[in-house]
């Protein structure tokens, strides 16, 4: 048993890593415009098929790395402009039926432009060995991942407190109508911000296409945990965001090695816990929302 | 205030609201305009989720034996009509579709499934109907086993068929020690129970079993744990979007260098979904279009419906089109020879008959548990298809008989009682 504790919280970091990021996106669009995105998934699964496509034409996969998820984020603000925007003066469930029914739309669009069977999809050449941790060997892709995932989060983190429209940006989640009047063109803003939403699933769907499968239900399967990660995280909170998706990576990778029945449910069980305790979550700040 | 206000508990409302739509999206919609004497068969397939695949496929089987009798002029004079219905993948749904299909739409018998759970919730259902069920496509042994009805026909093969029929082969080839990643429902188990039995035979050991929750994404806390087991053969059990996960993660892991690799059973499906480096092993096989060992020699059935099967859905059929074919050509067969439609009088007239069909050899339904009889067959993939024929990924090397690897009938009888009314 203990031997394999090294390897499980490994695995469960690298997990964690992906549903933090998932996460974050949600929350960036949830903390400024209170819009709960049950199609983020799709995003996902959108910027997986379209690095396929585009690595099928022959182009390599670093190209896909960086197009696709801009893709994804073209559809996104189309999304957002035609779709989403209408419905953010009304309550929040509007934009969550709205967007729930786009997830199924979705599914069933690329049910029918790639076929109802996954297609074959890996990470690039150069990273498809494993390397030797000592404690265990570990596929060079989910390092990779890992790599690209903290720098994405170091980037936003960057982004978001050292720029000026990082700093419109948090404002804008404090008081919309404040920056509003200060002159902030705040559509622009919700626009922008939904992109970048978007570009974080979108990056993290080609990866978890390489990693995983790519189905047309592979980004929604990867979605209920990361709305449990916000959960956990708190809502608001960007960081909170990190530590739930690691805390709930680690928690499914560990009940798999000591009570592998509970796997699923562990998740389910943490944020249970942490709500009782904290019913704001880890991180989550009082009154953002209002 | 610009926005509304949202906080954590309607979030969790909302959230909660969003999950608890997407398990129950509205059932059905009413069929207008339908032919008034055409003869209906229930198809019930999971259109979507993550067995959409092969349910297409047997859709299209189903759909190439309909097409055939209606241009034979139809069963007893009157037009073969299906009537689909999206099971989605969940048992609940699927019993108040069965219901829908027979209540309302009036048909005359019921087809389809690929899921076992979902398998044994229409034949429950269907038998308190008193109606036909064709399962065409479920495996768990159960179906034809203690929970078998006289009602019930399962023309895929059991799970006792896959384990048998593989576990002997694989463990002269790769030895006795094993690892194996179930899923976790009805499937799984019933495939731990065959390989079990497998092992008790000949005296091998299994030195893992990791149970992996249907729709499982990420397989690395199963794999880890396969190193310290050091067994000789890592037996995947797990099926569709699950397999193709799991290979290609094992593959990440370098896992597929080290082990040899196999199960019993692997679907076309998932397989064309993985990337070439991670197509590996030797695995069950149901049926396989390009094969003198799947099909037979010159039979002209087989070889024109892979044909037709090919020039008209763009791509070879799998053992799913197999499966629906055979399901529904046997069905109304049986129709048309007995005269009838009478569910019990129908059973009798589908019994223990020996046909031939698109497979090598001949067949029949059990008339003890009601599971179709036919080979079983073992492959090594290749995974790279062969020149001039990307989809061609298995190379067929064993065959077995059905007595050798079904569970004997005086064994079925002692857990399977059909209950004829």
């Amino acid at each position: 048993m203990i031997e394999h504790l090294g390897p499980q919280l490994f695995n469960g970091l690298v997990l964690g890593a992906f549903y933090a990021i998932v996460a974050i996106g949600l929350s960036l669009i949830m903390n400024l415009t209170g819009t709960i995105n049950m199609a983020h998934g799709s995003f996902m699964t959108l910027a997986g098929y379209v690095a396929f496509t585009i690595v099928s034409r022959g182009m390599p996969f670093w190209v896909a790395l960086i197009v696709a998820p801009l893709i994804a984020v073209v559809v996104g603000v189309i999304v957002e402009r035609t779709l989403v925007r209408p419905l953010y003066k009304r309550e929040p469930f509007y934009s969550l039926l709205m967007t729930f029914g786009l997830s199924l739309i979705a599914e069933e669009a690329y049910r029918l432009i790639w076929g109802p069977n996954g297609v074959p999809f890996s990470g690039p050449k150069e990273l498809s060995g494993a390397v030797s941790l000592g404690f265990m060997t570990f596929p060079t892709f989910r390092l990779f991942i890992v790599a690209v995932l903290v720098i994405a989060m170091i980037a936003l983190a960057v982004f978001l407190t050292r720029t000026r429209f990082g700093l419109r940006l948090r404002a804008a989640v404090q008081d919309t109508e404040m920056i509003a009047a200060l002159g902030t063109n705040t559509q622009v803003l919700y626009m922008i911000n939904f992109g970048l939403g978007i570009f974080l699933a979108g990056i993290a769907g080609v990866l978890a296409a390489g990693m995983l499968g790519l189905s047309p239900t592979s980004g929604n399967q990867l979605l209920m945990p990361a709305f449990v990660t916000v959960i956990i995280g708190g809502m608001g909170s960007l960081f909170g965001s990190i530590v739930g998706g690691v805390l709930i990576g680690m928690a499914i990778s560990m009940t798999t090695l000591f009570i592998p029945a509970a796997s699923e449910v562990s998740m389910y069980i943490l944020m249970a816990a942490v709500l009782l305790v904290r019913p704001r979550g880890l991180f989550g700040e009082e009154g953002i929302f209002g | 205030m610009i926005r509304p206000v949202l906080n954590r508990r309607s979030f969790v409302t909302l959230a909660g609201a969003g999950t608890a739509a997407a398990l129950g999206i509205p059932a059905y919609l009413p069929r207008i305009g339908e032919a008034a004497d055409a003869l209906k068969i229930g198809l019930l397939e999971p259109y979507t989720g993550v067995y959409a695949g092969p349910a297409e496929n047997e859709t299209a089987g189903y759909q190439m034996a309909a097409d055939a009798w209606n241009k034979r002029g139809g069963v007893m004079g009157r037009k073969v009509e299906l009537v689909k219905e999206d099971e989605q993948n969940d048992p609940g749904v699927a019993a108040q579709k069965a219901r829908k299909l027979v209540n309302q739409d009036k048909v005359v018998a019921l087809c389809g499934t690929v899921s076992s759970g979902v398998s044994l919730s229409v034949a429950g259902v269907s038998n308190s109907l008193g109606t036909l069920f064709m399962d065409s496509g479920g495996h768990s042994d159960d179906v034809t086993g203690k929970s078998c009805h006289w009602n019930v026909f399962r023309t895929c093969h059991s799970t006792w068929m896959e384990t048998h029929a593989t576990g002997y082969s694989l463990a002269k080839r790769f030895g006795k020690r094993w690892f194996m990643i179930t899923p976790d429902y009805a499937y799984g188990h019933a495939l731990e129970t065959g390989f079990k039995d497998v092992l008790g035979r000949i005296g091998g050991e299994i030195v893992g079993n990791e149970l992996t929750p249907l729709g499982t994404t990420d397989f690395s806390s199963y794999l880890t744990k396969i190193d310290a087991a050091k067994p000789t053969l890592v037996l995947v059990l797990v099926q569709g979007d699950d397999y193709t996960n799991c290979l290609k993660q094992m593959n990440q892991f370098g896992l597929l260098k080290k082990y040899a690799v196999g199960g019993p059973q692997v679907e076309l499906e998932p397989l064309y979904g993985l990337p070439p480096e991670a197509r590996e092993g030797y695995w069950g096989v149901e049926w396989y279009y390009k094969s003198e060992k799947t099909l037979g020699k010159n039979n002209k059935l087989a070889t024109d419906f892979v044909a037709e099967s090919t020039k008209r859905f763009g791509k070879p059929p799998t053992a799913r089109n197999c499966f629906g074919y055979v399901t529904l050509d046997r069905l109304l067969t049986a129709m048309a020879e007995a005269k009838t439609t009478d569910p019990v009088k129908l059973a009798r007239a589908i019994e223990n008959v020996r046909f031939k069909s698109i497979f090598n050899g001949t067949a029949y339904y059990r008339k003890e548990d009601h599971q179709l009889m036919w080979p079983m067959w073992v492959a090594k993939i290749r995974p790279n298809g062969t020149p001039g024929d990307k989809f061609d990924l298995f190379d067929v090397t064993d065959i077995q008989a059905p007595e050798a690897v079904e569970q004997s009938i005086a064994d079925k009888e002692k857990v399977c009682k059909l209950g004829y009314t």
